[in-house]
């Protein structure tokens, strides 16, 4: 196939998986009635916190917060009440393969932009559909950092009434990788110095104009700042490199991993980089725990990175080592959405975002908190619901797998 | 012996210095020292001058303000350390490292010819072999891509200490590297009727071939460089790259250890009209005449080692402990290296061990410092002890070719940077 039937698949493509988005995200699909959901401690965003107050979900939507819920509305609403409950944003989970590197990593070419993680989306998909139990309600779908170039990630939402997750945005960011998994020892590159010439070559074609094609168009894009760039790049050669790249072709970086991160934190800030940092662990070194602390104190946005079931240990180990809790359930939602520019749909419950939540026990940075509920478009898809004798739908689910930590 | 001291006031300072030592290890941004600081008393080795028995090296805004004996006037306002009973030496220069670097990130395995690549893509400030040649007296050094490809990359010539690589930085694209002899084939493997599912089932797989892969370079960089002239026409990175060689812009180092390799190298070089340095040259000593014809620079790989470097060491070279001492003797001139010598000592060991060999002090210590600042083009900011140089020093606890030697402090740019032993 030549690249213009390439290009005019993509197109057609685009338009079919756009109804089919649009289509999953039907009105039909949310509940009619408008939803008064109330607790004693909401977290509408990290900075705005609201105590004994209430939220307005009509149309799996946030229509109001607060004091500007119109009396007439709330009389019309249906009442879901956490009594002394916590009520945070939904978590966001920035760029992963959810365990689908066979779908997205394109092994054949290690040059691949102009490749959809959207493609490969399934949304019945085990892990994606399990991602509610760790309070995610939003995911970064990208392709593996397997390839030097996987190509573009996608927003994708674990639940829907159907029970299926959906996409959100289907373009996103191009994922670039210097990371050891991108020098594949059976083809070009296979070293450090293989891998950032062959970014900055193409990146220079596609400057000089002399390239053309798809995946020359979504590098054009990159030169001109309208597409999101995330490099994956931990050792201190690897994230330099990609700090080089970034600062000669002018364009903002965001790096996954970034073990390394506490050598260059002045580059970091410097060039504006957000960091998507590699989940924390217990047995980690104290180096490594405190990087989140580091970061902060430095002014270096970052987020964490999954398995989804290590988001919640990751902010709770980073609080243990220094980090504030804001800052640290800011990684959790708002970074990693804002980072996508994705805050106006999901990431925090201001008006016109997605009404994705999670409600915890007590503070969602103590594990000893139990998660009570996660929402998504307003639909519970775990937990129950208060003063609704009907159990959800993924309750009987939830109940069977304990690992669920729904309590 | 007896223990150097600081005067009182100076251990402050040397507190001081250790300080910011730590601040400079965790931020990587070392300051600059703020006053003058005088080293008094010490034995100076300046390299390319007399030794003085009792001298002053006074050093301000990183660079060598003055140099001379005991009556070399000390600025108002200056630190003073004083120095008895120790000596110092201009800052040793490895004209041939090899870092910790992975050997996967230092080789670019997906080609045999990758001009364009450059080491200093795979460079960390806190590489642990940097650290500890810094720590060991070293504060310049020649990286160059790894020795499995056969044109692997451009090297480049950097400081020991430093924010991040850039801000090392001697000499950005100071050579182009080459191998000859086993190690670049190693891996490869020939097509027998079997499928061919990996990169690697391509040419080179013996030496004949590794030697036609660097012909066949040269000569298509060469063609494309008399089309150039006739119509201009843009070439690709690597071919510039190997025309910036044809051209005598670009130093070649060829790794050759064998005398066969070495042979080749010089024919090559002499083929396509290029100068090419000689690296890890062990069997040097069997092609004495052909390299003083040749006029070449010799960097002699870990002297002290009966090993044949190379990841591999198929080689075949018969390393001599006297080689050393005859390439003085013929007038050769060649560069004392640790090279990828795996049983390669700290670099003054090597120096030291030549001297054992029959090399006088004076050469020994050259061939650390102001022979290789000067083979690899650096010579105006380091190498030796001089007015307006850097001040890239060591403070040696008693003679650098003492075995029980120890650097007391190594400075660059003037800044004390001794990481903790």
């Amino acid at each position: 196939m030549n690249r213009c039937s390439a290009a005019a698949l993509r197109g057609s493509l685009l338009l079919a998986l756009a109804s089919l988005a649009a289509a999953t995200a039907a009105p039909g699909q949310t509940p009619a009635q408008d939803l008064l959901v109330r607790c004693q401690t909401m977290v509408i965003a990290p900075d705005t916190v609201l105590q004994g107050s209430a939220l307005l979900v009509r149309q799996g939507k946030i229509a109001y917060v607060g004091d500007e819920i119109p009396a007439e509305a709330k009389a019309g609403a249906k009442l879901v009440d956490y009594g002394s409950a916590v009520l945070v944003p939904g978590f966001v989970l920035p760029p992963t393969t959810l365990g689908r590197e066979r779908d997205l990593a394109e092994g054949a070419l290690p040059f691949t932009p102009d490749l959809r993680a959207v493609e490969a989306f399934d949304p019945w998909q085990e892990e994606l559909l399990r991602l509610p139990q760790h309070g995610v309600t939003s995911v970064l779908l990208s392709p593996s950092p397997r390839n030097l170039a996987g190509g573009l990630g996608a927003l994708v939402k674990p639940g829907s009434e159907t029970g299926g997750g959906r996409v959100v945005t289907p373009e996103l960011q191009l994922a670039l990788s210097l990371a050891q998994v991108a020098r594949n020892p059976e083809r070009e590159p296979t070293s450090l110095m293989g891998a950032i010439d062959a970014l900055r070559t193409a990146l220079q074609k596609a400057k000089s104009g002399l390239a053309s094609g798809p995946d020359a168009l979504i590098l054009r894009g990159v030169l001109e700042g309208s597409r999101k760039v995330t490099v994956a790049a931990d050792t201190y050669p690897e994230l330099l490199g990609a700090l080089d790249l970034a600062r000669e072709f002018g364009f903002q970086p965001v790096l996954l991993g970034a073990t390394e991160a506490h050598k260059l934190v002045p580059r970091l800030l410097e060039q504006k980089a957000t960091l998507v940092l590699n989940p924390l662990r217990f047995d980690q070194p104290e180096r490594q725990l405190q990087l989140p602390s580091l970061l902060a104190e430095a002014g270096v946005p970052f987020c964490f990175g999954g398995p989804a079931e290590s988001l919640r240990l990751s902010a709770v180990l980073a609080v243990k080592h220094g980090l504030d809790r804001r800052t640290a359930l800011t990684a959790l939602t708002r970074t990693p959405a804002q980072t996508f520019d994705q805050a106006a749909l999901v990431g925090s419950l201001r008006q016109g975002c997605g009404a994705d939540f999670v409600v915890f026990g007590g503070d969602p940075l103590d594990l000893g908190s139990p998660h009570l509920a996660t929402w998504i478009d307003g639909v519970c898809l775990l937990g129950t619901v208060p003063g609704n004798a009907r159990k959800s739908k993924t309750e009987d689910a939830a109940a069977v797998a304990p690992a669920a930590g729904v309590r | 012996m007896p223990r150097p001291h600081f005067a009182p006031t100076l251990s402050l300072m040397a507190l001081l210095a250790t300080a910011s030592l730590a601040a400079q290890t965790e931020t990587r941004a070392p300051a600059k020292a703020d006053g003058p600081i005088a080293f008094t008393h010490a034995r100076l080795l300046p390299g390319g001058a007399a030794a003085i028995a009792d001298g002053v090296l006074v050093v301000h805004n990183g660079r060598i303000a003055a140099i001379g004996g005991a009556d070399t006037p000390i600025p108002e306002g200056a630190s003073v350390v004083d120095c008895r009973g120790k000596t110092i030496t201009p800052g040793l220069i490895d004209a041939s490292f090899r870092t910790a670097a992975n050997v996967a990130d230092a080789n670019e395995q997906g080609s045999e010819i990758t001009p364009q690549l450059r080491a200093l893509d795979t460079l960390d400030p806190e590489d642990k072999l940097l650290l500890r040649a810094r720590a060991a007296g070293v504060t310049a050094v020649h990286v160059m891509p790894g020795t499995r490809s056969v044109i692997g990359g451009l090297g480049c010539v950097v400081k020991t200490a430093g924010s991040e690589p850039r801000t090392m930085l001697l000499k950005e694209d100071a050579t182009l590297h080459i191998t000859l002899g086993a190690e670049p084939s190693m891996g490869n493997r020939a097509i027998r009727g079997g499928e061919v599912d990996s990169i690697y089932y391509r040419r080179p797989t013996t030496r004949m071939g590794v030697v036609w892969e660097v012909r066949r370079s040269f000569f298509d960089a060469k063609q494309a460089l008399e089309t150039v002239a006739g119509a201009p026409q843009p070439a690709d990175p690597g071919t510039v790259v190997l025309q910036k060689v044809l051209q005598g812009q670009l130093t070649a180092v060829t790794t050759a250890r064998s005398e066969q390799d070495l042979r080749t190298a010089l024919r090559i070089a002499d083929e396509f009209g290029y100068k090419t340095v000689l690296d890890e040259a062990q069997d040097a000593h069997l092609v004495l005449d052909e390299l003083a014809a040749a006029k070449t620079t010799v960097l002699l790989g870990a002297p002290s080692a009966s090993l044949v470097a190379g990841t591999g060491a198929q080689d075949g070279a018969e390393p001599r402990s006297a080689t050393v001492a005859q390439l003085a003797a013929r007038g050769i001139p060649f560069v004392i290296t640790t090279g990828t010598n795996l049983q390669a000592l700290d670099l003054v060991r090597e120096a030291m061990f030549a001297t054992r060999n029959g090399l006088s002090p004076a050469q020994a210590l050259d061939a650390v410092t102001l022979e290789p600042a000067k083979l690899l083009g650096i010579a105006d900011r380091t190498g030796s002890l001089q007015k307006g140089k850097d001040a890239d020093f060591v403070v040696w606890s008693t003679d650098p070719l003492d075995p029980a030697a120890v650097a007391e402090s190594v400075h660059i740019d003037g800044i004390s940077v001794l990481a903790p032993r």
